[in-house]
């Protein structure tokens, strides 16, 4: 073995390492700190939920003097086998953290147990009900837990009202990963905004629109058991859908549709929660419902530092008059290039009216998909039935559970 | 003792040393002090009494797989499958754990012995395979862990999901008395640290004084003269593959029942990839892999820390174990450099 | 290139396979290297090549000490052997094997590499395919490929221990031919290590006979194989009468057995072998007698007809099976295909022998492997690992393995690499196995040896199976004749 050969193969080596290593940066030490921590379930430039809240730390640190963050990234058993939970929010403590954003559902259970280890550290479980007096959870949560989660049924009736601006079979389809009460909640309210929005500006009947949804049976494809979103896709649009909504974690939607758009065909897509996800394919996207942490992670903190901080279950609404403004709104709304400006006006009407409380969206006659009653002709749903939905709506097509 | 003698003694250190400089040189490069990098790392696979107990926990599983893959390896048998292997008998366990009843210890024994049965019954499809049908275990190993994989998958948004309300990620949690009893309020269970005992001393004992062990050993040297000398291939090389996949299966089993309390999304989590370094850094050696498989614990244990100190890249842990799993593989068969003189040189006139 | 070793030492523990031995070599000659088995000639060509360091002494090379680290670096100064025991089969393409080991860019032009391997290997008479895998091809063209390698890498200096086992008429033929050019007008030095003595006679210049890790003569050639016996041996080999050990009962009867390999059909057979028979097989490599053995030891399967031993029909027995039902069969590969490197010999006698229990009883066979080394003569301990045995005393090994209680007994170049003291001793064991009753079938490329060892005498051609003869009244030209196919 000669040693130019080794040589070659320790700079192989070597090369990958420095490059990984690259993407990090070093630590300042400063006097006066606020340490807080953010455990984050994927890597934190996912392009996705994780990088989210990742720029929402980021926010705190540059807009409060003296804040530093700890992230941990890829906290989940495939990437980490030997890491818990509980470990690193013992790492964290120790570093001096007095607040964990824990950002998965995935923690939801192990936060309560690190919220019993360390009464006097605060602790917020992103989409957690557990903090709710009136949820299904209340009582379960030490008084040093809150949740924060945004309010994003109400961006995705903007995105319904985008998709049943442009369509012209009036066939709409949700792309919807897999069914619970979260994801029921969503799609239920695209299709209220879309129904709203096809009797107001398009002046047809609500009840002549078409919304299909269909479960893959996951967050994201896994050949073998969930459905292939990119066959789904393909399958929404042969069937004459010209707008896709997507729900799930990843870009098939937009993808296919783009795809189905270069050769000729008219369909939209409206793709989900990272706000640059319209530029897989720009011309064909409608617009992005995203999630923007950063102005209630920057609330949180400071109320944490101050001493103020009380227990919370936050579902946070949008500043409707600025949607786009990321140092403002929890949950937003980003208009894609796809938009028309008659549509884009149009769309403009419809948030306006939400931010009023003119438009409300989910507001009675309404049925279950079975037939029963939901909602009282104008009967508005509360929080709690808008969180708990039990089934889709009547005149959605595809299974409740 | 000579001085070459020591020096032989002490070459499986050397990737060791070179992996500490190595990384030791990447801390330096992104501004953090070594000492203070690995600090970081000794407190956070040391520090308190959880972090301990937590480095044993996972030293556990990776452990079980390790010493099954000390017979596969003895027998010539790259058992890749030893991931999925995990991952079946976690599905197993879980299985008896959410499904029947029964009074603990039954109910324990039951599902240990389910879990080994179903790491051993998916090694052994490996090994027909290659016996059978010619494919090779590696390829045979993929395949099976992917499908294992999926039908994780398959059961936790399927037939296992847990009513609404709960996480996505898994099934709902075990009910008590389906785990195993823990340490405290660790991860850690004494009768896992008691299976683990119990598995090397067997793997020990099986390769050191019984015909079977000495048959392996003869099969992975040279299949066809210990076929002339009577090893029925075939058949051992499928129990070699099965007992690789029954502590694997068992290794699965703890890490359900007591790591985690329900079926999880990526069980093992590569632990089986893990055991395989493990193997070689121990040179292929029982009596080593308790210890190099303690080292690995302490060390992945130990970068969460590192990272959360440094804020530096978390797979530094990873690199450093990889780093001396390469070094060993580059130097690592004393014999094979030469110096001392023995055969081997021959596989370098090739250089 | 000019060549001396000076006083060269070199000892594994107690065993001193090297005890100072000085010779030399000058160019354009044939050096032949004798001696019984493990008096040290593997061992000193492997100082010479590199492939281990001496203790003591110095190799001079054109009037410089030089000393190598490995073989490559051997090479590098112009030496290049070609080992006893198979090399390693890597299953990779002729070219490939051929591109390996020479330094320059990472990526080879294959196509180039080509053209200049059967370049090289006309002007050296051979003939190769750079594009078939190494595993396909015989242990001959192996043998050859290595020496272009080796050529072709500069090697000023061939040595080959022990090339002609194992390797065609025709192999030997050109192999030796293409030695006498490469020495004749090339100037190279060629070092032939051999037991056969009249290999060495026919190729060779000089001849050095070492004994007990010493040199005890140089011969300056022609010289009769009796003065070069007489240096080998301290005493010489006696030659025993052979007697005949037949009985009336049949160990062995083939019934219109038929095989095949996938090349040569062989049979119709139709055979009988009694008690206390030797039966040799005669016949170029590859023409059906080790399908023959093989299918006897149940390694191949019958494509039809019966294979009866001792009166039980045992065709679709399997190898182990048979193995229990008495039938031993030695393969001809040792350390490839017989013997498992890195075992002791202990922990072959352990597999070897029928198991008791679980757990292996160390004492008890520790006792039986040191009568078999006292038995076998071989020169080694209990816990000697094979690959530390000489060539010969592997083959010693080999014998010892096969069981005591076997009644058919099936041996492939039974004496391949043995000196001629030992083969003639191995046969006297294998007399005694006969006298005792059972029935030996065996297959050697040395006809000599078939006709002086053999009750009956059968040759193969092409699958063909001739008439059966009777040693004592054969020649070795009417064998040549049915070798040839006159059946
Ligand atoms: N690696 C080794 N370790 C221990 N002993 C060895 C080793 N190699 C050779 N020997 C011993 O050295 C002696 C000489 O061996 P060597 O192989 O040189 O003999 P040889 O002359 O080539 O015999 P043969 O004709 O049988 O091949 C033998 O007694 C052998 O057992
Ligand atoms: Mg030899």
């Amino acid at each position: 073995m000669s040693k130019r050969f080794l040589f070659r193969l320790m700079a192989l080596l070597i090369i990958p390492a420095l490059l990984l290593s690259a993407c990090a940066g070093g630590t300042v030490e400063e006097e006066q700190e606020f340490v807080f921590g953010v455990v984050l379930v994927g890597p934190k430039n996912d392009r996705g939920w994780s990088q989210a809240h990742y720029e929402g730390g980021q926010y705190v640190e540059e807009n409060m003097p003296g804040a530093r963050m700890i992230v941990f990234e890829s906290l989940n058993p495939a990437d980490k086998p030997e890491a818990t939970l509980e470990g690193v929010v013992d790492d964290m403590v120790a570093d001096g953290a007095q607040l964990v954003f824990t950002t998965s559902d995935e923690f939801e259970e192990d936060t309560l147990g690190a919220a019993e280890k360390y009464p006097e550290v605060t602790f917020i479980s992103i989409s957690g009900d557990d903090a709710w007096a009136e949820g299904q959870d209340a009582g379960k949560a030490p008084p040093n837990l809150g949740n924060i989660m945004g309010r994003m049924p109400d961006m995705k009736a903007v995105a319904g009202c985008a998709a049943a601006l442009a369509t012209e079979t009036g066939k709409l389809a949700y792309l919807g990963p897999l069914i619970n009460f979260e994801t029921r909640r969503l799609a239920a309210s695209a299709y209220l905004g879309a129904r709203y929005c096809y009797d107001e500006f398009r002046g047809m009947d609500p009840d002549d629109l078409e919304y299909t949804v269909t479960w893959i049976g996951f967050w994201f494809n896994i050949p073998g058991v969930t459905l292939d979103p990119t066959e789904v896709t393909t399958n929404f649009i042969d069937s004459g859908a010209d707008v896709v909504l997507s729900g799930i974690d990843t870009t098939e939607a937009i993808v296919v549709s783009g795809q189905r758009a270069d050769q000729g065909e008219r369909v939209f897509a409206v793709p989900y929660d990272f706000v640059g996800a319209c530029d897989e394919k720009p011309e064909i996207c409608l617009g992005v419902p995203y999630f923007n942490w950063g102005p209630d992670y920057l609330e949180t903190a400071s109320a944490v530092e101050a001493g103020s901080w009380e227990q919370e279950w936050e579902w946070n609404k949008a500043a409707w008059d600025a949607l786009d403004d990321r140092t403002k709104t929890p949950i937003g709304w980003i208009h894609g290039p796809g938009l028309t400006d008659e549509w884009k006006a149009d769309l403009e009407t419809f948030i306006d009216g939400m931010a009023s409380g003119d438009v409300v969206v989910w507001k009675g006659p309404l049925n279950l998909q079975d037939g029963t009653t939901y909602l009282e002709e104008g009967e508005v749903a509360t929080g709690q039935q808008i969180w708990y939905l039990p089934q889709l709506l009547e005149g959605m097509e595809g299974p409740s559970k | 003792m000579t001085g070459r003698a020591w020096l032989r003694r002490l070459w499986p250190l050397a990737p060791v040393l070179g992996a500490l400089v190595i990384t030791s040189g990447l801390l330096l490069l992104f501004g953090v002090s070594p000492f203070e990098g690995f600090g970081a790392l000794l407190q956070g696979a040391f520090g308190t009494e959880a972090k301990v107990l937590s480095v044993a926990a996972f030293w556990v599983p990776l452990t079980l797989a390790a010493a099954g893959l000390v017979v596969a390896f003895t027998a010539g048998l790259w058992n890749i499958g030893v991931e999925g292997q995990i991952v079946m008998g976690a599905v197993a366990s879980s299985w008896l754990a959410l499904r029947f009843d029964a009074p603990r210890p039954i109910l324990l024994v039951a599902e240990i012995l389910v879990a080994m049965a179903a790491g051993a019954l998916w090694a052994g499809v490996v090994a027909i395979f290659k016996t059978r049908g010619g494919v090779h275990e590696i390829f045979g190993g993929l395949a099976l862990n992917n499908i294992a994989i999926i039908f994780t998958n398959y059961l936790i948004s399927g037939p296992w999901q847990p009513p609404e309300g709960g996480t996505f990620r898994g099934t709902v949690p075990f009910p008590e008395k389906a785990l195993f009893p823990l340490l405290g309020v660790s991860r850690l269970s004494p009768l896992s640290i008691a299976l683990t005992l119990g598995a090397l001393a067997a793997v020990y004992f099986i390769l050191r004084g019984t015909y079977w062990g000495l048959k392996l050993d003869a099969l992975g040297r040279n299949p066809k003269s210990a076929f002339l000398l009577g090893v029925s291939s075939e058949r051992e090389m499928i129990l070699a593959m099965m007992f690789c996949g029954a502590l694997a299966g068992l290794g699965g089993s703890v890490r359900v029942l007591s790591w985690f309390d329900s079926l999880r999304q990526s069980i093992s989590g590569g632990i089986g990839f893990l055991a395989l370094l493990v193997v070689m850094l121990a040179l292929f050696r029982v009596v080593l892999v308790p210890f190099v498989a303690f080292f690995f614990s302490a060390v992945l244990s130990g970068s969460i820390s590192l990272q959360l100190r440094t804020q530096l890249h978390s797979s530094l842990g990873g690199i450093l174990t990889s780093v001396m799993v390469l070094l060993v593989l580059l130097f690592g068969d004393y014999r094979q450099l030469g110096i001392f003189g023995s055969r081997g040189g021959k596989a370098l006139a090739d250089e | 290139m000019h060549i001396q070793l000076q006083n060269i030492h070199k000892h594994f523990g107690d065993v001193k396979a090297n005890d100072g031995i000085t010779l030399e070599f000058e160019p354009g000659k044939i050096y032949g290297v004798l001696g019984e088995n493990g008096a040290g000639k593997t061992t000193l060509m492997k100082v010479l090549s590199g492939y281990h360091k001496p203790d003591h002494g110095t190799i001079v090379i054109d009037w410089t000490d030089r000393s190598f680290f490995s073989p490559a670096d051997a090479l590098a100064a112009g030496i290049g052997m070609i080992y006893q025991d198979p090399l390693d089969v890597p299953s990779m393409r002729t070219v490939e094997n051929y591109v390996l080991g020479r330094s320059g860019a990472l990526a080879v032009d294959l196509g180039k590499a080509e053209e200049e391997l059967t370049a090289f290997a006309s002007t050296v008479g051979f003939e190769v395919n750079p594009r078939a895998y190494i595993d396909t091809l015989s242990l001959g063209e192996r043998q050859q490929l290595e020496l272009i390698r080796l050529l072709s890498l500069g090697a000023d200096l061939l040595i080959l221990d022990e090339p002609t086992t194992g390797i065609s008429a025709d192999q030997k033929e050109q192999l030796f031919n293409s030695l006498q050019k490469l020495a004749g007008k090339d100037g190279k030095i060629i070092i032939l290590v051999s037991h056969k003595l009249s290999e060495v006679q026919e190729l060779c210049d000089e001849v050095y006979v070492l004994r007990r890790g010493r040199k005890v003569g140089g011969v300056t050639l022609p010289a009769t194989k009796q003065s070069l016996v007489s240096l080998m041996f301290e005493e010489l080999p006696k030659r025993t009468e052979r007697a005949s050990y037949i009985r009336e009962h049949t160990i062995m009867q083939l019934q219109d057995l038929q095989l095949s390999d996938g090349r040569i059909l062989v049979g119709p057979l139709n055979l009988e072998l009694h008690a206390g028979e030797v039966l040799g097989l005669a016949g170029l490599e590859g023409s059906g007698q080790q399908l023959l053995l093989r299918a006897c030891a149940g390694l191949v399967e019958a494509e039809s007809g019966k294979i009866i031993i001792e009166e039980r029909d045992m065709t679709r027995f399997g190898y182990h099976k048979r193995r229990e039902e008495g039938v031993a069969y030695m393969p001809s590969g040792r350390l490839e295909e017989g013997l498992v490197e890195g075992l002791s010999l202990t922990d072959h006698f352990v597999l070897a022998e029928p198991q008791h229990g679980f757990v292996i009883q160390r004492e008890r066979y520790q006792q039986l492997t040191e009568e078999r080394i006292d038995e076998y003569q071989i020169v080694g301990q209990s816990t000697s690992r094979v690959e530390e045995l000489s060539g010969g005393n592997q083959q010693r090994a080999l014998l010892a393995l096969l069981r005591k209680s076997a009644r058919l007994i099936l041996l492939e170049h039974p004496t391949r690499g043995l000196d001629v003291r030992s083969a003639e001793w191995i046969w006297q064991v294998l007399f005694q196995r006969a006298a005792e009753g059972a029935g030996i079938i065996f297959f050697s490329a040395d006809l000599d040896e078939i006709i002086e060892r053999s009750d009956r005498i059968a040759a193969f051609s092409g699958g063909q199976m001739s008439r059966i003869v009777t040693a004592d009244q054969t020649t070795t030209d009417e064998l040549g004749h049915m070798i040839g196919g006159e059946l």
